[in-house]
């Protein structure tokens, strides 16, 4: 069995004594094929009791114990530490807790504003069915429509998009990937009546339209989903039932047009089409500032020279509508069921 | 901390969610509580793989609740009551439908009605079935289903003790674990919803590592009667090297176990049903070949190997894909290219807090799912039985907690009993203690594995007793080293550890106790059934001085009397 020595460089804080985080290393043997949370077992039984961290079922569902490894957020209990080691293994492995979260103690992290936002957008099936007549038939539902939910259903709340995503480091309050991907779970499912109303919370401020688009839920999903594809359908599917009055609808709309239009952004007017004519008033002294250092955007902006191109492009993806993401990275892309119909 | 409630439910997997879903439906004016000393969605319940029984015929169109019943009463070796396995398999069509009619995402059939496979032990196809993440999707509907009722949940809360006066609940006394604060939950009805113990096994055991019993552990030391510890479960097909399991669905998609030889030995033990023989014969069998030398040999110990091959990639994929990435992760190894190495591993305690329908001795109290017994799996569960039995009696118990919580009353927790809580943590951290936790807690795991395995004997039992009762006495010097209170694990690690071994030592002595091999108790000295001296429940009482007393109860029967038991 092959044998190494590894170091592990572990961020702690107990906000009972500790004025602020800070590294602690260890160095322990380890074999091949030990699992992270094996080795942070090992050092809690036998180097440093007071290590504290969440684990729970071992095997990759329970979802207690996502970190940060390296700096990226992954399960301990199924991460191997050959697989992370570097510099030939003889950089120490770097372990932190989940970003964008409060750190209660070393690797504990809070995770309450999860469930708060799982609350918020509903994040349930309320089905047709009343009350008194559950349980006595099925649902007729086909693979497919099974199918369209299934990959969405994996999410086990690990936290590790959460702690992943480019939005949460800016705005603690924005609704975040995993709320989102329950959403498209949920809008998906064909015993649900809450369409509509989920959909219209979750298009509020702070919400589907804050999305980045860096991916970076998707790339480091610990179940493999293709949350960004969920997050596109959300999308689609509020244009689909009309809420396109929205600043964030309004803003993609902008952007839609405009490139299809002249194949570059008209930056100049993109304030006064995504939040009207009021909006755009509290926009002005950021414009001055913005100005005076010099960042003006080009008042006159010329149409491109290949524009059929990029129209080539548009149709193509009319054409496409409601098939799969293109460009998904997974073996099994997220689907949207067709919806249409707008919502009163 | 003082908090009043009408119900308090320990526990937030399967059935403590659905007992408080019902609650709340039955009775909205009663006010609940959920204590959890995990976020819901992280309880054992989403580590069930396969399945869900129910007679819904989608499959075979023949299927009946009666046939469930019978398959169920014959699978515990005719020890479960008869009762209560009706009851269970009476309500399975309608608990499923509504979980269904709740938003739980099953695999469907091409008719579209929820999609059924073969089980281990059943003459029927009826386990319903999310491909292998079966429980991990039903625990997140309910747990959605919570948060849309508004369920009051107290996550990352541990038990310490269940209360009562004279037999009259009074509620249970916690420790904040985020705070290490003691707080008290005063309420006349409490439903324990813990899970299982079967991580006294620990290393050679397929549980999380909170499976530890806690809520048997409080009601062992507050009267209630543990009864039939002795059985515990031991699942076929845990990986080598982690335990971790790989599920039954995976033979009832038509997995083949071989031995070293490539034979599929199972047709020398249930010639019938072959691998899918009820899980204690196939352990067995198992481990039989591996004692015989026809196991495979490796580093890691001995094993057999389970080929999926056969059923190709695209159904792999498609109905294993979980089951594919464990054995990727953990053994390195690709089923679609290579079979798994698995060997049989601890999994499943029949046992547990003494119930007649989820009701316990303390008036108040119930229990329900794998911390209870109730009994519907007597000396042997079967498979995709367990999400039925969370389910059934989780409703169970929810409806008629509402009912009897309003004609109850609590008058309070006793400050003597809160200030005895506190001067026993307080004690961990004593610096004449120098006992370790890890060591205690490997021992046990071993003592456990070494002599209260699958294959039992007087002599390894007397043994397995022995030190049990030694690691006891050690666990009285065992050291707290953690005395910070925030969040403090060091803690929770020996308060599980308290329990595991005050339960440990209750299957021990009752396996010893029991002269007899029923379903997964097998004694090599008595390898017969004996129905005239045995066929009873055990019972197990925890005195004041810490030593367990036996007692027995009878069985209740029905429409099924006793038969010799071949599959």
């Amino acid at each position: 069995m092959e044998r190494r020595e590894v170091s592990f460089r572990i961020q702690r804080y107990n906000p009972q004594v500790d004025r602020a985080p800070f590294y602690d290393n260890f160095r322990i043997a380890v074999e091949k094929g030990i699992t992270i949370l094996r080795a942070l077992n090992y050092i809690k039984e036998h180097l440093e009791p007071r290590l504290t961290f969440r684990a729970f079922c071992q095997a990759g569902i329970c979802g207690s114990c996502a970190i940060r490894i390296n700096g990226v957020s992954r399960l301990a209990c199924t991460t191997q530490v050959w697989d992370v080691l570097t510099g030939g293994g003889d950089d120490p492995i770097l372990i932190e807790p989940l970003d964008n979260l409060e750190v209660i103690r070393d690797l504990v992290v809070d995770i309450d504003p999860i469930m708060e936002k799982l609350k918020r957008n509903q994040s349930w099936v309320k089905p047709a069915i009343p009350e008194e007549e559950l349980g006595r038939k099925e649902h007729i539902v086909s693979d497919e429509q099974f199918e369209t939910i299934n990959a969405a259903s994996d999410c086990i709340l690990c936290g590790s998009c959460y702690s992943e995503c480019s939005m949460m480091q800016v705005n603690r309050d924005y609704i975040s990937p995993p709320v989102l991907l329950k959403a498209f779970r949920m809008n998906n499912d064909t015993r649900d009546t809450l369409g509509c109303q989920r959909l219209r919370e979750v298009t509020t401020d702070n919400g589907l339209w804050d999305c980045a688009h860096c991916y970076k839920c998707m790339e480091h999903c610990t179940k493999k989903i293709p949350i960004m594809d969920g997050i596109h359908h959300l999308r689609e599917e509020a244009f689909a039932r009309g809420m396109t009055h929205t600043e964030g609808a309004r803003h993609a709309q902008a952007f839609f047009d405009d490139i299809r239009d002249i194949g570059r952004l008209k930056e100049v007017t993109l304030p006064l089409r995504t939040k009207g004519v009021l909006g755009s008033l509290g926009m002005v002294p950021l414009a001055i500032k913005m100005g005076l250092k010099g960042r003006k955007p080009p008042l006159l902006v010329k149409r491109i020279p290949d524009i059929e191109r990029v129209r080539d492009i548009y149709d193509r993806l009319e054409a496409d509508r409601g098939g799969e993401v293109v460009g998904a990275i997974h073996e099994l892309p997220l689907r949207s069921a067709p919806r249409s119909g707008g919502c009163l | 901390m003082e908090h009043r409630y009408d119900i308090v439910i320990v526990g937030a997997g399967g059935g403590g969610m659905f007992a408080a879903l019902e609650a709340v439906r039955t009775n909205p004016r009663v006010s609940v509580a959920v204590i959890s000393k995990v976020y819901p969605t992280r309880s054992h319940t989403s580590a069930a793989q396969g399945g869900v029984n129910a007679a819904l015929g989608n499959k075979d169109r023949d299927d009946t609740v009666e046939l469930h019943v019978f398959d169920t009463v014959k699978g515990s070796d005719y020890l479960a009551d008869q009762d209560a396995v009706d009851y269970l398999c009476g309500q399975a069509p309608s608990v499923v439908r509504e979980l269904e009619n709740l938003g739980a995402p099953f695999s469907r059939f091409a008719d579209g009605t929820i999609a059924q496979r073969p089980f281990g032990g059943t003459v029927k196809d009826r386990c319903c079935y999310c491909a292998d993440k079966t429980g991990h999707t039903l625990l997140h509907t309910l747990f959605e289903q919570c948060l849309r009722r508004g369920v009051t949940f107290f996550n990352e809360y541990f038990l310490l003790s269940l209360e009562h006066a004279d037999g009259d609940c009074q509620g249970v006394i916690t420790l904040n674990m985020a705070t290490s604060a003691i707080e008290t939950f005063v309420a006349p009805v409490v439903i324990l919803a813990t899970g299982g113990h079967a991580k006294m096994y620990w290393n050679r055991s397929s549980n999380a590592a909170g499976n530890t019993g806690d809520g048997q552990a409080a009601a062992l030391r507050a009267g209630i009667p543990l009864k039939d510890m002795e059985f515990i479960q031991f699942h076929p097909t845990g990986l080598r090297k982690s335990g971790l399991l790989v599920t039954e669905g995976a033979r009832g998609e038509g997995g083949y176990l071989l031995n070293r030889h490539g034979e599929r030995f199972m047709a020398r033990y249930a010639p019938q049903k072959m691998e899918l023989g009820p899980r204690d014969l196939v352990a067995r069998s198992m481990e039989t070949e591996i004692i015989e030398g026809n196991g495979f040999e490796s580093d890691a110990g001995s094993y057999i190997e389970l080929d999926l091959r056969h059923l190709g990639a695209e159904a792999i994929k498609k109905k294993l894909p979980q089951i594919r990435e464990l054995s990727m992760h953990f053994e390195g190894v690709d089923p679609i290219e290579e079979p798994i190495p698995v060997r049989p591993t601890a999994h499943y305690s029949m046992g547990g807090i003494d119930a007649t329908m989820a009701r316990t001795a303390i008036r108040g109290v119930y229990a329900v799912g794998e911390c209870a017994c109730v009994s519907v799996h007597g000396a042997n569960r079967l498979g995709g039985n367990s999400l039925l039995d969370i389910l059934v009696f989780g409703k169970r118990a929810g409806q008629e907690a509402a009912l009897e919580a309003p004609e109850r009353k609590a008058h309070g927790i006793t400050p003597p009993a809160v200030r005895r809580a506190a001067d026993e943590i307080r004690s961990y951290a004593n610096h004449e203690r120098y006992e370790r936790y890890g060591i205690i807690r490997e021992e046990m795991g071993k003592a456990m594995g070494d002599n209260v395995g699958i294959y039992r004997v007087e002599e390894r039992l007397r043994t397995g007793v022995d030190e049990i009762h030694a690691l006891r006495e050690r666990f009285r010097r065992i050291r707290l080293f953690d005395t910070g209170t925030v969040y403090n694990t060091n803690l929770i690690q020996i308060l599980e550890l308290k329990n595991m071994l005050d339960l440990a030592l209750c299957v021990a002595v009752t396996a010893l106790e029991r002269q007899e091999s029923r379903g997964s108790h097998y004694r090599e000295d008595f390898p017969r059934r004996d129905d005239g001296a045995w066929h009873r429940h055990s019972l197990c009482t925890m005195g004041s001085d810490g030593e367990v007393s036996l007692g027995h109860k009878a069985v209740t029967m029905g429409k099924y009397s006793l038969e010799t038991r071949s599959y």
